[in-house]
């Protein structure tokens, strides 16, 4: 996956699942303060990546998350080669709760 | 101390307002469709179910909404519409320790319960779990999400009785008024429409199956050929105010709440107790101090079982004769669980407002162990000033309360 495509990814997420407006999604906004998330949302939207990109990430990792950039360089670092073709024709549909 | 009715708000199979729910009882629709999906469910006999119209929920911000389920959405709408009536605020000033948030439903919403428990096995653990779900299962969820969309932070209670959830509700709310503790009572109930919960009443056989090609003629309260009730959803709220209160407000009211009381049979869990019902209601006449001669309607739970209407009837006849006018609106509703005792008293309410008396929808030939009451098998209008309105519910729950025209 290559950085358009997360950036893309993740960008749609934060659109449809957590209805924010795409104006507001630049890489520097940080999730609680300029995009008005708090922690639930940052649980959630792990789920979401997590389900939908085929990754996994330790939940560990999400406290050193602040801004969009983190998260698209957290995604880019654990996507290896391998996810990267399930991730690209992903469609993200956060907040469904269906299972698989 | 006299408590009043000062708003009212309901989100029903009828409708997804106070008003639009009477006109369709004026109307005398119903709310029941037909399920055939549902046959895909081994051993799910009843396909009949009365859902909400769709509605706006992009009105509650996403904040407040990704924790709700949609009963909790309802709750909150009709919230929003009681409180509005009341000339109560909506925008996060409703913050008294002298108002209590007092509603519940029947379980956490079966809807995000069976998304959380299929992946939670097919996972093998909670791996996946989204953290909002459990907000949506938990058993005060509803007030709990109502409280948290209204910016609200006074006082709560979540009383949960099944079908005689919203009733308990508002009788408690009475009582904590007498008793002083509060000025207001928001008090009401909510649940959502499930196979499962068609399902629970199935497997007792207790839920209509005849007429799963003809949805508009299940339920039929007290009919001879009723064969079950149909499961319904919704959430209906009242605001119940002090005399004392409404006056240094200024609110207007054209109900008061007179009282209520509830009993539980201590014997069974899903048989209906002739017996019990009987004390109940003479216990909601003594405490609100009226006599059966003042009565002008019952309004009854008849829910369209064979068994839970012949007791009702058996109890109506025992404590009031057989000249007190009686219907169910579960005829037009189905069977809407916690939201049903509180939505009976809000079209009570409009009954009495609009001077006409809702007749049992459905029936048509009055079941020889149902007769001996005055059945209203057409609508007609008349002077209702005095109502009793009875609700029960699995568990062995008996509830009963009077309503009375202020003039």
């Amino acid at each position: 996956m290559n950085n358009e495509q997360i950036v893309s990814q993740v960008n749609d997420l934060m659109h449809q699942g957590f209805e924010i407006p795409r104006d507001k999604l630049v890489p520097t906004a940080t999730l609680f303060d300029d995009l008005g998330m708090d922690s639930l949302d940052a649980i959630d939207m792990l789920v979401h990546l997590e389900e939908k990109l085929n990754i996994k990430v330790e939940g560990e990792r999400l406290k050193k998350v602040r801004t969009l950039t983190d998260i698209y360089g957290l995604v880019g670092e654990v996507a290896g080669p391998v996810n990267a073709a399930n991730a690209s024709s992903a469609i993200l549909q956060p907040h469904s709760e269906q299972s698989h | 101390m006299k408590v009043f009715i000062t708003g009212m708000g309901a989100m029903t199979s009828l409708g997804n307002s106070v008003d639009e729910m009477f006109t369709g009882l004026l109307e005398n629709r119903t709310g029941v469709r037909a399920y055939p999906d549902w046959a895909q469910h081994k051993g799910l006999f009843s396909h009949l179910g009365a859902p909400a119209p769709d509605f706006d929920n992009m009105k509650i911000p996403r904040a407040a909404r990704r924790s709700m389920s949609r009963m909790s959405e309802m709750a909150t709408l009709a919230t929003i519409q009681a409180l509005q009536q009341a000339d109560l605020p909506i925008d996060g000033k409703l913050n008294s320790q002298r108002i209590l948030l007092c509603m519940g439903s029947t379980t956490g919403s079966p809807v995000i319960l069976e998304v959380y428990f299929r992946k939670l096995f097919e996972r093998g653990g909670p791996e996946g779990q989204l953290s909002t779900s459990f907000f949506k299962v938990m058993n005060h969820s509803v007030p709990a999400n109502v409280a948290a969309a209204l910016g609200f932070h006074g006082p709560l209670l979540s009383p949960s009785s099944a079908c005689s959830t919203s009733s308990q509700a508002m009788i408690l709310g009475w009582e904590l008024i007498q008793s002083g503790f509060y000025d207001i009572v928001i008090a009401g109930g909510a649940d959502e429409l499930h196979y499962i919960t068609a399902a629970i009443f199935d497997i007792v056989q207790a839920a209509s199956r005849g007429y799963n090609d003809r949805p508009e003629l299940s339920p039929r309260p007290f009919d001879r050929a009723r064969d079950g009730l149909v499961v319904s959803e919704g959430a209906s709220v009242v605001v119940l105010e002090s005399e004392a209160s409404m006056k240094k407000r200024g609110a207007r009211a054209t109900v008061e709440f007179c009282g209520g009381a509830y009993l539980c049979d201590g014997t069974h869990m899903s048989q209906s107790n002739a017996s019990t019902m009987t004390e109940v209601m003479k216990l909601a006449l003594t405490r609100s101090n009226r006599s059966a001669a003042e009565l002008d309607y019952v309004n009854a739970h008849a829910t369209g079982t064979t068994q839970g209407d012949n007791q009702e009837v058996a109890a109506i006849r025992e404590v009031l004769g057989s000249k007190v006018p009686v219907s169910s609106l579960k005829g037009h509703f189905g069977h809407s669980l916690a939201a049903c005792g509180a939505l009976e008293v809000i079209a009570s309410v409009k009954m009495m407002e609009n001077g006409v008396l809702i007749p049992t929808r459905n029936l048509r030939e009055i079941d020889p162990e149902c007769e001996g009451v005055a059945h209203i098998q057409e609508r007609r209008e008349a002077r209702v000033r005095t109502v009793l309105s009875n609700n029960f519910a699995f568990g062995g729950m008996n509830t009963s309360l009077l309503l009375s025209l202020h003039e």
